[in-house]
């Protein structure tokens, strides 16, 4: 049985050594790739950022690192999937307790989930985030090292994004896609306390965890619901706020493209959709390196995200006012400087145009 | 121990379990470095966690001259908790500095061979 401190302090060490990655040896990398670029020679492809940097010995670490910091905080002796297994009686039993009646969770053991979804254990997580009753527990404690310098303030993501929307407008309707164990959520639930907020996911151990935090927080606006995000089941014209944290990129280009066309639905006439992901890069380098996270990371949609044309697309869905922008994770991030390792967060956001411009994309 | 969610029958997706021997992922020309790394950092972790018993070992004998062992094995600690973070940080940075490559001190450097310089000329 391994102890609370052991698994504390060898956790506490892999996200030293993450942060390490995340900074020096980041820009260590950057420092080797600028020089053998030459002043103002870098390249404006991917596959000619992979000619010059995959032989780089430094890149070789840095991109085992990257896959095995992830493995070893997930998996093996001291990982997060042990720890709560070992712990399952306890964490079980408080999920069962807080979640077995309550009124803002709604699960359905029948919703199908595409294979997709179930062959690849994202985020090197084994079992994934949907096929364990604990894994919405290991799950939240993985992510909150998922971006190591921002520690605490990881939270402070998800705020300033519910900040951000705030300032387009107050929601009366909300519909977070791909919820998860409410991360993205509860901000809108704290912002935006006389709207009607509904969180939808496919995996059940997360939006029993979600559930659980609005049990303790007794939230009454809020419901979560087994569903997948591209068949909601909502009526339309349901919500005049759509939005998402962090699903784009896990969802293959037909699920993403059936995502936006249900948003679309499901959006009153004015309505927003907005979403963050990963989307901006800076250069080629920036690209290459999220390119390659994917693969570590197990995430295989993010390439096909990032290369995917956002603005036709969602023009040909009908939306209007499309903007794409980075978006800051933290006070003082500056997009273009290689100081430390970030994702490309992105804020990607359009409305459905009103009824008689609708009507009109109909003919 | 694997518990899986209560899914029925008809929407119930088979699939390998979480320890099914996988393909591993390559990074340097010889997977041998791969592994090899493996096995420095599950060691380095392991010497970290005796580093940190070590030293609450210690903290406990000082405080109240003897080991509670209850104590040592319930203490938990935050990882996120930066104040708690500064011992774990040096150890991270010492471990893993190394693959800089760094040269500490002047003096010849590169890689160094002496299989065919000779013979080379005298081929010639």
């Amino acid at each position: 049985m391994m102890d609370q401190r052991s698994f504390s302090a060898a956790q506490r060490f892999l996200l030293s050594s993450k942060r390490y990655w995340t900074t020096t040896l980041y820009r260590e990398l950057c420092e080797e790739y600028r020089a053998r670029c030459g002043p103002g020679r870098e390249p404006k492809s991917v596959t000619q950022v992979a000619e010059i940097v995959e032989d780089l010995t430094l890149y070789r670490y840095f991109a085992w690192l990257e896959r095995h910091l992830q493995r070893m905080k997930y998996s093996g002796r001291y990982g997060l999937v042990r720890y709560y297994d070992q712990h399952r009686d306890q964490y079980a039993a408080t999920l069962e307790a807080d979640t077995k009646a309550a009124p803002m969770l709604e699960l359905n053991p029948n919703l199908k989930l595409p294979s997709y979804y179930t062959s690849v254990d994202i985020h090197c997580h084994p079992g994934g985030v949907w096929s364990d009753e604990l894994a919405g527990f290991v799950y939240e404690h993985g992510a909150r090292t998922t971006t190591p310098l921002l520690g605490r303030a990881h939270e402070d993501l998800h705020t300033r994004f519910a900040d951000h929307i705030a300032t387009q407008g107050t929601p009366d309707s909300i519909l977070d896609m791909g919820c998860g164990f409410g991360k993205s959520t509860r901000p809108f639930v704290a912002r935006f306390g006389d709207a009607q907020i509904e969180g939808v996911d496919r995996s059940e151990p997360c939006l029993r965890v979600a559930a659980q935090h609005a049990h303790d927080r007794t939230a009454n606006n809020l419901q979560y619901r087994q569903r997948n995000a591209e068949e909601s089941g909502y009526d339309d014209a349901s919500f005049d706020l759509v939005t998402s944290t962090m699903l784009l990129h896990e969802l293959p280009v037909k699920d993403m493209n059936a995502v936006f066309e249900e948003a679309y639905r499901v959006l009153e006439p004015g309505g927003r959709m907005v979403h963050l992901d990963f989307y901006h890069f800076p250069d080629a380098f920036a690209r290459f390196l999220h390119y390659g996270h994917g693969r570590r990371n197990n995430e295989p949609f993010m390439q096909p995200l990032a290369e995917l044309d956002l603005p036709r697309t969602l023009r040909k869905k009908g939306f209007a006012n499309i903007e794409i922008a980075p978006f800051r994770e933290s006070e003082g991030v500056d997009l273009d400087a290689r100081e430390a390792w970030r994702f490309p967060w992105t804020v990607i956001s359009a409305t459905k145009p009103k009824q008689r411009k609708a009507a009109r994309l109909r003919q | 121990m694997f518990m899986p969610v209560s899914r029925t029958a008809s929407a119930r997706t088979p699939r390998a379990k979480p320890d099914a021997p996988r393909v591993e992922q390559v990074f340097f020309d010889d997977p041998a470095i791969d592994r090899l790394m493996g096995v420095v950092m599950a060691l380095a972790t392991e010497h970290y966690v005796l580093r940190d018993r070590l030293r609450a070992l210690e903290e406990q004998l000082a405080a109240a001259g003897h080991v509670d062992m209850a104590r040592l094995a319930d203490r938990a600690e935050d990882p996120e908790d930066v104040t708690d973070h500064s011992d774990a940080a040096e150890f991270a940075e010492e471990l893993l500095r190394p693959l800089l490559g760094l040269q500490q001190a002047a003096g010849a450097s590169g890689r160094f061979s002496l299989k065919s310089r000779g013979r080379g000329r005298r081929r010639r």
